[in-house]
């Protein structure tokens, strides 16, 4: 006990430091410094909390998903342990709950809420012990940092076999690596998946991967693509298939960046955010809310009043110009904001921000898997941004998209999105992480936006 | 316009299981960099059990996979494709090899157990299992006549060493990166107009010298002898950039 009181005021201590020097917003570094002290201080905070966690995993959706359940359990009156920030490896998550914890080194709040990266679910499982663990999708993602889909697919695979007594595995049916690892489960997951083909299309786009029977290797047959490689499948050999989705969502509408609506197991659901991923965002968490007993319409109602995190479609005014902020960090991502932008707001001035940092992936030619054609005679200004604006702009260059100089410093490319855009006019800014986080703190150094530990 | 000579032709192997970083950017700057010359440039795809219009290519394009779908594609190379690819290159095609496609044109793979799997053996290089993977950017000082600017750029992720026979040579040595072993300082192979190499990024559309080499190899044999000029001030940026980071680096924050 002593120890992980001491813990607790260690890492607690680090959190006030580092917001107060303004070095960020304390998301990671007590978990590390708390972690050093009481290795089990996670498994400790997290035992003391009255219902369970949750834990959100997957390539695209995490914060998202979190977020939307972290939305619903306080709109109950619930007291919620959340890592929001989007620090998402288990020092993350300490961090977190040490943020909530008392001078009694004790957790007092009802549920955990935490998003986790791929690679470290088995920690994560192992120290939270949660109720329901979400899988949103498993895509090609910082190829640099994870090493290959096949080897994180096995670690969750071996990960949600350890899933506590009553722990429920909550996953993606229309994703065939995700069902793969489904299907091989003993207890039985909850499968959630996108009904409704109107929303789809026909044909696999460049970014696919996870495309063969994991039985046969056959290539496996889509007869309605959603997002990347998500969609409705079956081998051709009879091997393997999409499982039914017991949580489906059907009549979907899509109204760019501003909203969604669909129905959910008989309940309608409107979102204040847009966007294909969205929808499966909002079903995932729908999904996890049915497996803790949510009532459908309690939860309807809370997704009514959703609040995107940061970077998620966050939207800031700038000097006249309307500004529509959207994290778009691998091939499956960027796919679906640029078709959100272009196809369904009618987008036509965009900052495409590309860093290579840690954060990132330092591997920067999934770009080449990313469809820019959809900007080609649609788009009016493209400026190419981030420390890697140069590759973005050669990417531009052969998508057939007349491109502005290319701008590595941040401040320039909003100087630069300013001199080309008229006021008034919407910008969509698509960048990858750290990206995203230098346009932003530009955008609150010159007094246009707050940090992101405020949002 | 559709003469034979003005005709260009892309062969992709396995483009739904070998295209794991990035590699249509390869295809794309072969194709662009061919049309905007004026050929009637196109891209035939060659999965699995697919050899139709093979002997059309001018260049093929062999990319990276992971382990289980290089084991997928393994049986359909040597069953359809091994034969005709010697044929091709016989007559003068060439072909752009990436890591895993690399591996697999050489005379074999070799685990960490022993175990050799044999490749197609079309360039003379030998590949064995390492324990640790190099990550990173690369800078290759090239040993190809006539190539500017003089350089490679790229980014590798690999543990396979490849050991280069008398009948390839390098593409170069690396300034900054591992290359081919880790050990000997080279680089890639190149042998005829066929190009192995552990560089992606993809490779070709920071590097359009190389992809106007391998356009200009290819299409000698029908009677194209040079390829006219465009401007590759983007692109050159691009390469530049990387030189410039192969500089030591300042920490990062």
């Amino acid at each position: 006990m002593v120890r992980r009181t001491a813990a607790v005021w260690a890492g607690k201590a680090t959190g006030a430091l580092s917001r107060l020097s303004g070095r960020g917003g304390g998301t990671t570094l007590p978990g590390d410094v708390a972690r050093a002290i009481d290795p089990t201080v996670l498994r400790k905070l997290t035992g003391d909390l009255t219902q369970g966690s949750m834990v959100i995993t997957g390539t695209n959706g995490k914060t998202t998903t979190a977020r939307l359940l972290a939305t619903m359990l306080e709109g109950a009156g619930l007291r919620v342990v959340s890592n929001r920030s989007g620090a998402n490896l288990i020092f993350g998550a300490t961090a977190a709950a040490l943020r909530s914890a008392g001078p009694d080194g004790r957790l007092r709040a009802d549920w955990g809420v935490f998003e986790i990266d791929e690679a470290s679910l088995p920690k994560a499982i192992d120290e939270i012990q949660p109720k329901a663990v979400v899988v949103l999708n498993l895509f090609r993602d910082q190829l640099d940092r994870y090493g290959e889909l096949e080897k994180i697919a096995r670690t969750m695979e071996r990960a949600l076999g350890n899933l506590p007594e009553g722990g429920r595995a909550v996953l993606n049916s229309d994703d065939p690596r995700v069902a793969e690892i489904g299907l091989g489960l003993e207890r039985k997951p909850l499968w959630f998946g996108l009904q409704d083909t109107s929303v789809a299309s026909k044909h696999l786009p460049h970014a696919a991967d996870a495309r063969t029977c994991p039985r046969c290797g056959a290539s496996l047959k889509f007869t309605a693509v959603y997002l990347g490689h998500d969609g409705v499948y079956s081998c051709p050999n009879g091997d393997f298939a999409r499982p039914a989705p017991s949580v489906a969502a059907t009549e979907i509408t899509l109204n760019g960046f501003d909203s969604l609506e669909m129905t959910v197991a008989g309940t309608p659901v409107r979102l204040p955010v847009g966007g294909l991923y969205n929808a499966y965002n909002a079903l995932a968490a729908f999904a996890a809310g049915d497996v803790i007993g949510l009532d459908r319409d309690f939860m309807a109602g809370r997704m009514h009043d959703f609040k995107a995190a940061f970077g998620r479609q966050e939207r800031l005014d700038f000097r006249g110009r309307h500004l529509v902020l959207v994290l778009s960090k691998n091939p499956a991502g960027f796919n679906e904001t640029l078709r959100t932008a272009v196809d369904l707001a009618g987008g036509s001035y965009f900052v495409l921000g590309l860093n290579d940092r840690k954060a990132d992936g330092t591997d920067i030619s999934w770009i080449w898997d990313v469809d820019f054609e959809q900007l080609a005679g649609k788009s009016v200004v493209v400026i190419p941004a981030g420390g890697r604006a140069n590759d973005m702009a050669v990417r531009l260059k052969y998508a057939g998209v007349d491109a502005s100089t290319p701008q590595t410093d941040p401040g320039r490319a909003l100087d630069q999105l300013v001199a080309s855009t008229p006021e008034g006019a919407t910008v969509h800014l698509l960048c990858t992480y750290t990206a995203m986080l230098d346009i932003r703190a530009e955008l609150v150094r010159r007094g246009w936006a707050k940090p992101y530990w405020e949002t | 316009m559709t003469s034979k000579s003005k005709r260009f032709t892309v062969g992709w192997l396995y483009p739904d299981l070998m295209n794991i970083y990035g590699d249509r950017g390869n295809i794309l700057t072969l194709v662009k960099r061919a049309e905007w010359r004026g050929f009637d440039a196109r891209t035939i795809e060659l999965p699995r059990g697919t050899t139709g219009g093979m002997e059309d290519v001018d260049v093929f394009f062999f990319g990276g996979g992971q382990d289980r779908e290089q084991a997928l594609v393994y049986e359909d190379l040597i069953d359809h494709k091994q034969s005709l690819l010697e044929r091709a290159v016989a007559g003068g095609a060439g072909i752009l090899a990436v890591c895993g496609g690399y591996q697999l044109l050489g005379h074999y793979y070799q685990t960490a157990e022993g175990e050799r799997y044999p490749g197609i053996g079309l360039i003379d290089v030998r590949t064995e299992a390492g324990k640790k993977r190099f990550i990173g950017d690369v800078v290759v000082d090239a040993q190809i006549e006539g190539l500017v600017p003089p350089t490679l750029v790229g980014f590798e992720n690999h543990s396979g060493r490849t050991y280069l026979g008398p009948a390839a040579r390098p593409l170069g040595k690396v300034r900054s990166g591992a290359g081919n072993n880790g050990s000997d300082g080279t680089e890639g192979c190149l042998q005829g107009a066929v190009v192995g190499t552990y560089l992606h990024g993809s490779l070709l559309p920071k590097n359009p010298h190389l992809a106007d080499l391998l356009i200009r190899r290819a299409l000698t044999r029908h009677g194209v002898s040079e390829l006219a000029r465009l401007d590759d001030s983007t692109e050159l940026a691009a390469h530049e950039k990387i030189l410039q980071r192969a500089q030591p680096r300042a920490p990062e924050r």
